[in-house]
């Protein structure tokens, strides 16, 4: 087609950008870097502000302070000792963490879920159950689909009603508690008979300075790494979160990305679940309540935003560590129980605010 | 002629229109904000669609970019009448609408927007992110020349607004679409970003894309477009082509509707 057939009067400003401004002007191209040190350089200038680059930083000098304060004083700040390691670093940490990842994920999309905790319990009640009275392979898959199917109901109701994530599930967090009970009983489930060697080789296996849960982390981290950062339905997870009817104007359909994520989310609520029951032999309805908050907490504190959008797979596992560590360390230093959670909260606070901060230096 | 001008004549645009709207009608409750309006996009046109704030020119867009079912009318597509008029099948298309400030998503980089929602990939779904990184790159340097971006993976959100329209812009470009809608797009804009982006306007024409241009801004619209419909109270009531207005005549009907036309032609001032 030919500019005539189409109204004319292109003679208004019909030039793009007069020729000489474009080959003179400085291009983009020219400021890629080449060197293996300018490619670090600008990944790490990109990295601020998106969490993981300043929660690290804090994390690595608490952690100096640690080790330093463990060195010295051996005997009453016993940090390093390989019993307390394996317990922190390799148990208490990796727990929280995959809750987080789990959080984190849904966070970024946009949704948050209080149910976690319940559906946590519920999950472990249901694996100890079906351990006990039949084959554990069963009783994990029947696990893993219960939390995810906890999660899709709170999903479809969030997506469908359009009822904040908060009220919906929080509300759902009361039911699911409740079914626990109905299904268990008040008295806990425990897990004696079904609890074979290798379930425990698998779940809560200890070998010397790390076990069986630091493996998982690992590992799940890793998928989740791929996953959220590096695949299509990552990216599209971001894009949702972010802003929707943006991703919607592409053609991404928000509420199947929403589903999505509460899915994972759901994956890692049942994967935490047995590794919990199997690590403790045993789950009491109801006492689930707290693994809610901390993972969202650990999640904000990785640098989530809690309007989505933002957030990182490795923020949410140091976000993890940094409170469990800080937890840890006062437990150490004899602190008594209401110091803990105040510090805790502390951490929490400070840690967010400074996220919060870093987010607007973001480039 | 008579003294109304729902009739007046269209545009000599002799091949099938890209788009055509026919009697769309669109209802919130009792309350109806778009009253059988027809109009139709030819290939390579750009439309300005002027009128008022509440005169339905945003209920229009999301119609026409599929966001907004409507309540009656037909929607046709190069001639053929198009069943299911939803985002999807508008996007599959190449209908692409750039809001003011929400066609990106700020907390992403540029080229994770650039190609959101149409990611390169391998067969597994990962994306190749050299690949995604270096033609952002090449897309930035050449096909809208932007000021002051540093680098393909700047956040979004650290860009000015000319900066960011200028992005939506480019990639609308690159995946080809066929009918850009731009929906206040200068309102935010320095003299100089605007001046750019009314040339990308024209850039694009020449390579046969139209575009939708919404606007307040009577003088921006007349410098680039080559029809004008305006909007009064969900109806359109003036759809003339460059050569057949004046934009003292855009301005009365913007600003005094059907009745500002009908006195504007008469010969008579402004009110």
């Amino acid at each position: 087609m030919t500019e005539e057939s189409s109204g004319g009067g292109t003679a208004v400003t019909a030039a793009p950008l007069a020729l000489e401004e474009r080959t003179t002007k400085k291009r983009l191209a020219d400021s890629v870097p080449t060197t293996r040190m300018g490619r670090i350089k600008e990944n790490l200038y990109y990295m601020r502000g998106r969490g993981a680059l300043e929660i690290s930083i804090v994390y690595g000098v608490i952690l100096l302070a640690f080790i330093v304060t463990s060195l010295l004083l051996p005997k009453s700040f016993p940090f390093l000792s390989s019993s307390n390691l394996s317990g922190v670093i390799s148990q208490s940490i990796p727990v929280l963490a995959l809750l987080a990842i789990g959080a984190g994920i849904l966070m970024i999309a946009g949704e948050f879920d209080l149910s976690l905790g319940a559906a946590l319990g519920f999950s472990a009640i249901v694996f100890i159950r079906l351990s006990e009275n039949g084959s554990w392979p069963l009783a994990f898959v029947a696990a893993l689909a219960s939390a995810v199917i906890i999660a899709l109901i709170n999903g479809l109701i969030v997506v469908l009603t359009r009822i904040p994530s908060f009220i919906a599930t929080l509300g759902m967090s009361f039911f699911w508690t409740g079914a626990s009970i109905f299904i268990n009983g008040t008295t806990p489930a425990v897990l004696a008979d079904g609890r074979t060697d290798l379930m425990v080789k698998i779940f809560a296996g200890n070998y010397g300075f790390f076990r069986s849960q630091l493996v998982w982390m690992i590992v799940v981290g890793a998928i989740a790494w791929f996953f959220l950062h590096r695949h299509k339905q990552g990216n599209r997870v971001y894009a949702v979160g972010g802003n929707p009817s943006a991703a919607k104007a592409v053609g991404i359909r928000p509420n199947a990305v929403k589903l999505m994520s509460f899915g994972i989310f759901g994956l890692m609520v049942g994967l935490t679940a047995v590794l919990i029951a199997v690590r403790t032999s045993g789950m009491q309805p109801g006492t689930t309540g707290d693994y809610t908050l901390f993972a969202i907490a650990a999640a904000v504190v990785g640098g989530c935003s809690l309007t989505g959008g933002r957030g990182t797979v490795f923020g949410m596992i140091v976000g993890a560590a940094l409170i469990r560590t800080i937890e840890n360390g006062l437990i150490l230093a004899k602190a008594p129980g209401f110091y803990i959670q105040l510090f805790v909260g502390l951490t929490i606070v400070i840690a967010a605010s400074l996220n919060k901060l870093m987010e607007g230096k973001s480039q | 002629m008579t003294a109304t001008t729902q009739e007046v004549p269209r545009t000599a645009v002799q091949d099938t229109p890209l788009l055509r709207l026919e009697n769309v009608t669109k209802n919130y409750g009792p309350n109806t904000v778009l009253k059988d309006v027809s109009f139709s996009v030819g290939k390579g046109e750009v439309v300005g669609l002027l009128g008022d704030n509440g005169a339905g020119k945003s209920t229009l867009v999301k119609i026409m970019s599929g966001t907004v079912a409507m309540s009656s009318g037909e929607y046709f597509w190069d001639g053929e009448p198009l069943e299911k008029v939803t985002r999807p099948e508008t996007e599959r298309l190449g209908v692409e609408t750039i809001f003011q400030d929400s066609a990106l998503v700020p907390s992403m980089s540029i080229t994770r927007n650039i190609f959101m929602g149409r990611e390169i990939t391998n067969g597994a779904g990962f994306m190749k992110m050299k690949e995604m990184d270096a033609l952002t790159t090449d897309i930035l340097d050449s096909v809208v020349s932007i000021e002051g971006i540093k680098s393909a993976k700047q956040l979004v959100g650290s860009l000015s607004g000319g900066q960011a329209q200028a992005v939506a812009i480019a990639r609308a470009v690159h995946f080809k679409r066929s009918l850009l809608i731009l929906d206040e797009p200068t309102s935010a804009l320095a003299v100089r970003a605007t001046e750019a982006l009314l040339n990308y306007l024209l850039a694009l024409k020449a390579e046969g894309v139209s575009s939708v241009l919404v606007t307040h801004n009577l003088h921006h619209a007349f410098k680039v477009c080559d029809r004008h419909i305006v909007m009064n109270h969900g109806k359109k009531i003036l759809d003339v082509t460059r050569g057949e207005t004046t934009v003292e005549e855009l301005t009365a009907a913007v600003v005094e509707g059907a009745e500002g036309v009908r006195r504007y032609r008469e010969g008579k001032p402004l009110a």
